[in-house]
């Protein structure tokens, strides 16, 4: 059998490298212990690598986010291969592009479903996840959601997530908001195009009214191309309003320029926001009106867990010597790494047995906290990292970390 | 979903009418130098050409380029934008969506102008896509673009009171100040000593609270003095924007009517081959008009991104675009004072929905003033009601 892994190994190793991009359709349900003879009798490549694909949105608007999703990934699965792999055999990753949007993130998730991946990592928005978790929860194939918040997207199964949900995000900036701003009269600011957005304004209101504070105004505006981005006439009535700070839901694409437009129509208010806002593209479209906002994120490059600053090494090594630019980077990372770690743990190669695996998950070191998904129905515990927008250093960083609440403490 | 966002009852409040009227009459502007091209285009052509918003974007993508090209890139070291600096992005702009105008025109819609119309709305709407997403492979990697702040010198706000707030509670919160500097500054001083803004000793804690007391006092002042009061702010980039517009529609203006140029465009516009005839070389009329028409899109596109800060990317002409042909056609496609009507009416409806509370259906309220004028008046406001002889 040993003899037969090592050719296994060298085969997979040729043809992996051969072969990718090939469609041919490879019959992912064979059980494990058979695939070792089954490669070196057979000379078709199908049984020497398992595919696993990735929906990223490495075009349009989320393009920072799905760019770092898919080299986070990249490196979590060459680190699976250059450790040998899953007993010889390699990982090859399949990349469909939703380009952004809801309805490609469905057709990318449809097509490399066809292609017999046996999970999928993906996606940063709530919205493309959603897509892609119907897709392939009626092939039974296990998603796990990287940056995905919205917190009812895991009720029906088949997806797990790495990041926290928006119940607790909202929330965390309420408390924040209300504890450590001090601020008791808050404008809230809704994409009504993401369902992200208005999941997160909804937690957001409703912690921060608990807490005693009041919602002077809420507005709402369109992303993705179906409103002109201009918000004078929003932000003239929350303006009216006289709040002391605004909650901006959406991502960092609006943000930037509702900052600016906020400034040039002279409302003066702390801004905040949830995870959307984790881009550098925020200071570009932001300006200087977009300094001193808080938005809760994920982790901080300053963090002093080892795995963050392994993860930074390995980065670096691969991206000369930069920081990644956007937090999808550390938890497509984890995606991924928490998917093959599952894959090395499944009794058989097969979406229903990643599927059992991902659900045993316990203590799984990752970069951005230790996650635990075993009877957590998808959504695992862990803490949120508030920071302040600054300018940006020598080193490319631009966030500056003000407070951390864990579910423990946002109670 | 029960939502807290969507309750159907909204509060209206009448102290920000008049700001939302500017701000409507502002956007307006815009919408109406874009509604021009469209215009133009079908007067003389009768052909709706769907490519003018792409020509607006690449209008934007000229200031863009030009604002980088004087110092203001992500690497440049300039300093603070001047008057000149303004005029020279908007020459950019308007070289770049001028000449694209003609590109367009002597390539796409000339060697099909003979062949059914359907056929050039059919090259429109292709050379719109291909323009989207084509510059989405080509242009900096189709990432989102900002034009910085800084390129412009006029940054601050004019306040016109028309009811004036409360002064003397103004002048109480002004007594405030020094107290409250104060207070800030000895808070500052023991922030120095402390591990976080958010994680304060006893006494570090006393003095923000001392800063929070004496800031709430001054808000609430300063809040009550405005009670009442309406105010109406204009940034004065944005006057300077209009002032613009203006002098480019009066520039229009006098070159359709008085020019010999103008002339031959209103002429191929009546009557194409009877034009012909007179002597006027319809060729000449036609990239004229695109040009005319692609240069004010560049103008728009410049003031756009400059002064209403939106951001750049391949697909920035499509929203803008759609609200100006919705204008266009409003007033009257083939009308020139009918685009104008149609942009204003049209940027102040939107700020108008939005004041109302609904700024959701700040785009549905476009097509609905288009349907409702158009049951009434199938040419469009000022248009010509002109039936059709087959």
């Amino acid at each position: 059998m040993k003899s037969n892994q090592l050719t296994a190994l060298a085969l997979g190793v040729v043809f992996s490298s051969v072969l990718v991009g090939c469609g041919s359709n490879s019959s992912s349900n064979a059980p494990e212990g058979t695939t070792g003879t089954s490669a070196s009798n057979n000379t078709t490549p199908q049984g020497d690598v398992i595919k696993v694909g990735i929906v990223a949105s490495v075009s349009g608007d989320n393009k920072p986010w799905g760019d770092d999703q898919k080299e986070g990934a990249d490196l979590a699965v060459k680190e699976f291969n250059d450790a040998g792999g899953l007993g010889g055999k390699k990982v090859e990753l399949i990349l469909g592009d939703s380009g952004s949007k809801p309805e490609q993130a469905k057709t990318a998730a449809e097509k490399i479903l066809s292609e017999g991946v046996i999970g999928i990592v993906g996606e940063v928005s709530s919205g493309n996840t959603i897509q892609i978790a119907n897709s392939a929860r009626s092939k039974g194939v296990p998603v796990v959601a990287v940056g995905a918040t919205r917190t009812d997207l895991t009720n029906d199964g088949g997806v797990w997530r790495v990041c926290y949900t928006d119940a607790f995000q909202g929330p965390v900036m309420a408390k924040f908001a209300y504890d450590k701003l001090r601020l008791r009269k808050v404008a809230v600011m809704t994409d009504m195009n993401l369902p992200y957005s208005q999941g997160l304004s909804e937690s957001f209101v409703s912690k921060f009214k608990e807490l005693g504070g009041e919602i002077v105004k809420t507005v709402s505006y369109e992303s993705g191309g179906k409103q002109a981005p201009e918000y004078s006439a929003q932000l003239t009535e929350v303006k009216a309003a006289n709040p002391d700070g605004m909650f901006c839901s959406g991502y960092f694409t609006e943000v930037g320029p509702i900052a600016l437009q906020a400034k040039k129509a002279g409302l003066n208010v702390k801004l905040m926001g949830g995870d959307g806002w984790d881009s550098d593209q925020l200071l570009v479209s932001g300006g200087d009106a977009i300094l001193g906002g808080y938005f809760c994120n994920h982790y901080n490059s300053g963090d002093n867990r080892p795995q963050v600053g392994e993860f930074l090494k390995k980065w670096r090594a691969s991206h000369g010597g930069k920081d990644p630019s956007t937090t999808m980077a550390a938890l497509g990372y984890d995606a991924t790494a928490l998917l093959l770690d599952a894959l090395k743990r499944a009794k058989s190669v097969d979406p229903k047995g990643l599927s059992e695996a991902i659900e045993a998950t316990d203590g799984f070191k990752a970069v951005s906290g230790d996650i635990t998904l075993k009877g957590m129905k998808g959504n695992p515990n862990k803490r949120a990292i508030i920071v302040e927008v600054t300018k940006k250093d020598a080193s490319g960083n631009w966030q500056k970390f003000a407070f951390d609440y864990t579910p423990e403490t946002i109670k | 979903m029960v939502s807290l966002l969507s309750l159907p009852i909204a509060s209206v409040d009448f102290t920000t009418l008049p700001q939302q009227l500017v701000n409507g009459l502002l956007l307006g502007a815009i919408y109406a130098l874009i509604a021009l091209g469209y215009t133009m285009v079908y007067g003389v052509l009768k052909l709706i050409n769907f490519a003018h918003g792409e020509v607006f974007m690449l209008g934007s993508y000229g200031a863009l380029f030009t604002a980088w090209a004087l110092g203001f890139g992500p690497n440049g070291n300039a300093a603070q934008g001047s008057l000149l600096t303004l005029v020279l992005m908007l020459l950019g702009a308007m070289a770049v969506s001028g000449s694209m105008g003609l590109v367009i025109e002597r390539f796409a819609y000339r060697p099909i102008r003979n062949h059914p119309r359907i056929a050039s709305l059919i090259t429109a709407i292709g050379l719109s896509l291909l323009l989207q997403y084509g510059g989405q492979v080509f242009i900096l990697e189709g990432k989102k673009q900002s034009i910085p702040e800084k390129v412009s010198p006029y940054q601050s706000n004019i306040d016109i009171n028309i009811v004036k707030p409360n002064e003397k509670l103004l002048e109480e919160a002004k007594a405030l100040q020094p107290k409250l500097d104060a207070a800030t500054a000895a808070f500052k001083e023991k922030l120095k000593t402390e591990k976080s803004e958010f994680d304060l000793s006893p006494q570090g804690e006393l003095l923000r609270d001392e800063v929070d007391k004496l800031t709430k006092e001054q808000r609430k002042l300063q809040d009550d003095s405005k009670k009442g009061s309406v105010l109406v702010q204009i940034a004065q980039g944005k006057l300077i924007m209009l002032a613009f517009t203006l002098v480019l529609m009066a520039g229009l203006t006098y070159l359709v009517m008085k020019t010999k140029m103008g002339r031959a465009m209103r002429a191929v516009s009546q009557d194409f081959n009877a034009a012909s005839l007179m002597g006027i070389n319809i060729n000449t009329v036609i990239s004229f008009t695109f040009f005319l028409g692609s240069v004010l899109a560049g103008a728009g596109a410049m003031m756009y991104s400059t002064f209403q800060s939106a951001p750049i990317d391949t697909f920035s002409g499509m929203a803008p675009g759609v609200k100006a042909f919705v204008a266009a056609v409003l007033g009257g496609i083939g009308n020139i004072p009918g685009a104008v009507l149609g942009g204003i009416i049209m940027g102040i409806a939107e700020n108008l929905v939005s004041w109302a509370g609904y700024s959701n259906y700040r785009d549905a309220i476009a097509f609905v003033i288009l349907i409702s004028v158009l049951l009434f008046r199938p040419g469009g406001i000022l248009g010509s009601n002109k039936v059709e002889k087959v």
